[in-house]
């Protein structure tokens, strides 16, 4: 049963996913504060425990890119400039305030646009270390406490450990929902589609999270009465990339013939993979898990052995899902301007080959206009996954 | 190489001032040296400038390599297209910055040859011994560059030195954060001397290193000072020369050659401005390069403006650095050279901070353009987006637009090319550009 004809959690799915911050602005009509965010690298359980609703500014690929160029570069990643058209277009009017990570550089050197130019009641920069050792991480720690307290500060109270804790069990639970969901996809062929995940990721992070986890339960519950599809079997595939939060692409592919079954995206695999540890102190844990956890191509890993085993320490992770997940290929994609992930590309796909895993490699837009050109690339790597 | 691939024939560019004509012969210098320093077996490290360890390599007696010096010389010589096809023929995107895609063609080109590539400019870039790269605010391929350089040297370890700074917040103040950062750089810096000392095994001269720290310190003020005298009217140094005196600023930090060039320029830029001695002798429009890396092969468009009656005598590129002396602590005291260096970065960082915090809704970046056009008594600025670096050309429309809130409506130009990548240049267009400007420039002037 696609969602189309659900009126269970799929159908819900569809609503928030179409109507992407509807309920965010519901929340605000009832007296709530929505604190808008970008990217994962957001520390998401301080923001719910100084008692706002943290929502992720999500781009659009069918709305070209117009008011964005006005004060922002076109030099800067796609998806970036997508988030701030849609921002600066008023798609997002009921924020309160914004988080900006140092995710990467067309985050961060954007922020001061952002800033200045929505002028929100609130803003704060998180000055994410990009090294990930030790000091680094005392470091993150000073950081986010330094954010904790400019937080507490706004709302005129400070954020207890008491309210840092039970975010931090509540957004773990949250995680886990997502990958009882990403189970669902091991079967062949999957209970759940690609496209039909991306959705439901991108509706959960436009909610509070604990209405998040009831929608993904009412998913499981759904997608469990399916019954496995007869006919031909699909190429299966994972993609992985920076952040995709617009199901196109992931349809693309499946509608080439093939089902995306797991990921390392955001959101996605790579974003939901880490917990935050639940004893000791509550912004240690948070810390250790965004700075160590999520294993972006913005952070450096520092090399333990020698280069091989240093590739395995980088994207062993992916070999081990695309293994986990009976993949026959992965779609290594990647925007234009995105520096971190830009310079992974050779030693990634290198890596992921001598692990006997076919990849093929895009670079995109963000926009619907390159649909032609991919498809091709798509259908032929699909052909060439097939005659194997 | 092919017939096709052999770089343009360009003209020498005219300089104003006899130090800045004198930075070629430096610059091949530095490269023989390093090229030399591999034939005797010295360790070398790759290193990036604006990166705080320019006293360390040099008190460790390592040998850097400025890989962005390298890839702007390939540019200048107009050289860097065959290195950037090959980076893109292994799959680096040409959207990523083209120094770093210079840097890996190259590299990955040599190794596989064994021996340097066909004509290399001025010889080549030899394989280091380190790559000692920086996780910071800066900028995403300092951490990411010499991972990527691993592919193709894999023996080649590499240090990843993390130097944040303060963000420039309203919500918090920031001198409350100045203590951790420099905890952390302290400690980062120290696993930068741990990691050279076994990976070369050349150890850390700590009586050196004290030496060196001063020296910086003496060489920052010395060049505010001798970058202060071009407020003259006419001003006898513009920021096409600027683009070469940058050279002892990025690459010779930390050595007495440094000191002692600033030292000649102070002097040569005294005596022009005792004579009345201006970058050109009808100077009608003063210009300030108030953003963006310049294009190393188009450097003859400063001497275009030139020929339009403008000058430079102020830019905020490679200016990274600060008066010691008007910090707002005595660095002096910080006798702890590497705890010196921490407080020096982070106060060099936050310079402007306390400066835009005075002036309703500005922001360092504004509040610095504001200052130097008030000092210089500048008429419009000039721009250049680099299309592969978002380090330092992403917020270029903003701050103009933010400069007209908060300060005034003033002409502007924007260029729009690359640091190397020379096939993003149009020349007609860009000196049409640079006409249509003047005449901005001119109506105002009229008003």
């Amino acid at each position: 049963m696609s969602a189309e004809n659900s009126t269970g959690g799929l159908a819900i799915v569809d609503k928030y996913y179409q109507g992407y911050g509807s309920r965010a602005r519901e929340l605000k009509k009832q007296g709530k504060q929505i604190m808008g965010y970008l990217c994962a690298f957001t520390p998401v359980e301080i923001i719910t425990a100084a008692g706002f609703v943290p929502f992720r500014i999500k781009g659009d690929v069918n709305e070209p890119i117009t008011k964005a160029d006005t004060e922002m570069e076109t030099i800067v990643c796609p998806l970036v400039r997508s988030w701030f058209d849609m921002s600066l277009k008023g798609k997002y009017e009921f924020l309160d305030g914004l988080v900006i990570s140092h995710a990467c550089d067309s985050m961060a050197r954007s922020k001061d646009i952002w800033k200045y130019t929505l002028g929100l009641p609130y803003f704060h920069f998180i000055d994410t270390s990009h090294a990930i050792d030790d000091s680094s991480l005392d470091f993150f720690v000073s950081i986010l406490g330094t954010f904790r307290k400019s937080l507490g500060g706004f709302i005129g109270q400070e954020i207890s450990d008491e309210s840092l804790a039970q975010a931090i069990r509540v957004y773990n639970e949250n995680r886990q929902r997502i990958w009882d969901l990403y189970e669902l996809r091991k079967s062949d062929p999957p209970l759940l589609s690609g496209a039909e995940m991306t959705r439901v990721l991108v509706a959960a992070m436009g909610l509070p999270v604990q209405e998040s986890i009831k929608l993904l339960e009412g998913v499981i519950t759904e997608v469990k009465q399916r019954q496995p599809a007869v006919g031909a079997k699909l190429p299966r595939i994972m993609v992985v990339g920076a952040e995709v939060d617009d199901a196109a692409f992931i349809e693309l592919i499946e509608d080439a013939g093939a089902s995306v079954v797991t990921d390392d995206l955001c959101p996605g695999g790579r974003e939901y993979r880490a917990f935050v540890k639940t004893e000791g102190d509550p912004v240690a844990a948070i810390a250790e898990r965004y700075l160590r956890g999520i294993m972006c191509g913005r952070s450096y890993v520092e090399q333990k052995g020698t280069y091989p085993e240093y590739l395995e320490q980088r994207f062993g992770h992916i070999a081990r899902a695309a293994k986990e997940y009976n993949v026959d290929g992965i779609v290594l994609y990647i925007y234009k301007y995105c520096d971190p992930f830009g310079f992974e590309v050779p030693a990634m796909k290198s890596y992921l080959e001598a692990q006997g895993i076919q990849v093929l490699y895009l670079e995109d837009e963000y926009s619907m206009s390159t649909v032609g050109r991919l498809r091709t690339r798509i259908q032929a790597f699909l052909e060439m996954l097939g005659t194997r | 190489m092919t017939e096709e691939k052999k770089p343009e024939e360009r003209k020498k560019r005219r300089t104003a001032t006899e130090a800045a004509a004198s930075i070629g012969p430096m610059v091949k210098a530095m490269i023989t040296d390093v090229q030399k320093a591999r034939e005797e077996g010295k360790p070398i490290a790759f290193t990036f400038i604006a990166c705080a360890y320019d006293e360390i390599i040099r008190a460790m007696d390592i040998v850097p390599s400025w890989v962005e010096n390298y890839a702007g010389i390939c540019g200048a010589k107009r050289d860097a297209q065959r290195f950037l096809e090959r980076a893109e023929s292994l799959n680096f995107s040409r959207s990523l910055c083209t120094y770093a895609l210079c840097g890996l063609g190259f590299d990955s080109w040599r190794e596989e040859l064994g021996e340097m590539p066909p004509d290399a400019p001025w010889g080549g870039q030899v394989k280091p011994t380190v790559m000692l790269g920086s996780g910071q605010i800066l900028c995403d391929p300092r951490n990411k560059w010499f991972q990527a350089a691993q592919h193709y040297m894999p023996d080649v370890p590499v240090y990843d030195v993390s130097l944040p700074y303060p963000a420039y917040a309203d919500d918090y103040d920031f001198h409350e954060t100045e203590g951790y950062y420099v905890k952390h750089i302290v400690e980062q810096l120290r696993g930068l001397i741990d990691f050279l000392e076994e990976q070369t095994g050349h150890k850390m001269d700590w009586a050196r290193l004290e030496e060196l720290v001063d020296l910086v310190d003496r060489t920052y003020d010395l060049i505010v000072d001798t970058y202060d005298l071009r407020r003259a009217i006419p001003t006898p140094m513009g920021t096409g020369d600027a683009m070469n005196t940058m050279v002892p600023i990025q690459f010779m930090m930390a050595t007495q050659q440094a000191y002692d060039f600033f030292t000649n320029l102070n002097a040569e830029l005294k005596d022009k401005i005792a004579r009345k001695e201006g970058v050109i002798e009808d100077e009608k429009y003063r210009l300030i390069w108030g953003g963006g890396l310049p294009s190393w092969f188009a450097l003859g468009d400063f001497n275009y403006f030139n020929s339009k009656g403008a000058v430079f005598p102020v830019e905020t590129t490679y200016r990274t650095l600060e008066s010691t002396r008007d910090f707002d602590i005595d660095l002096k005291k910080i006798k702890d050279p590497l705890e010196h260096i921490a407080w020096r970065w982070v106060k060099t960082w936050t310079y402007w901070y306390d400066k835009a915090r005075k002036r309703p809704g500005s922001h360092p970046d504004v509040e610095r353009l504001i200052q130097y056009i008030e000092d210089f008594k500048i008429d419009g600025i000039v721009m250049h987006e680099a299309f592969s670096c978002r380090s330092w050309h992403v917020g270029l429309i903003w701050q103009l637009n933010h400069l007209k809130k908060i300060y005034r409506d003033m002409p502007s130009l924007i260029l729009e090319s690359d640091i190397i990548d020379i096939s993003s240049y149009n020349e007609a267009d860009t000196r049409a550009r640079i006409d249509a400007f003047i005449d901005t420039l001119e109506a105002v002037k009229d008003r």
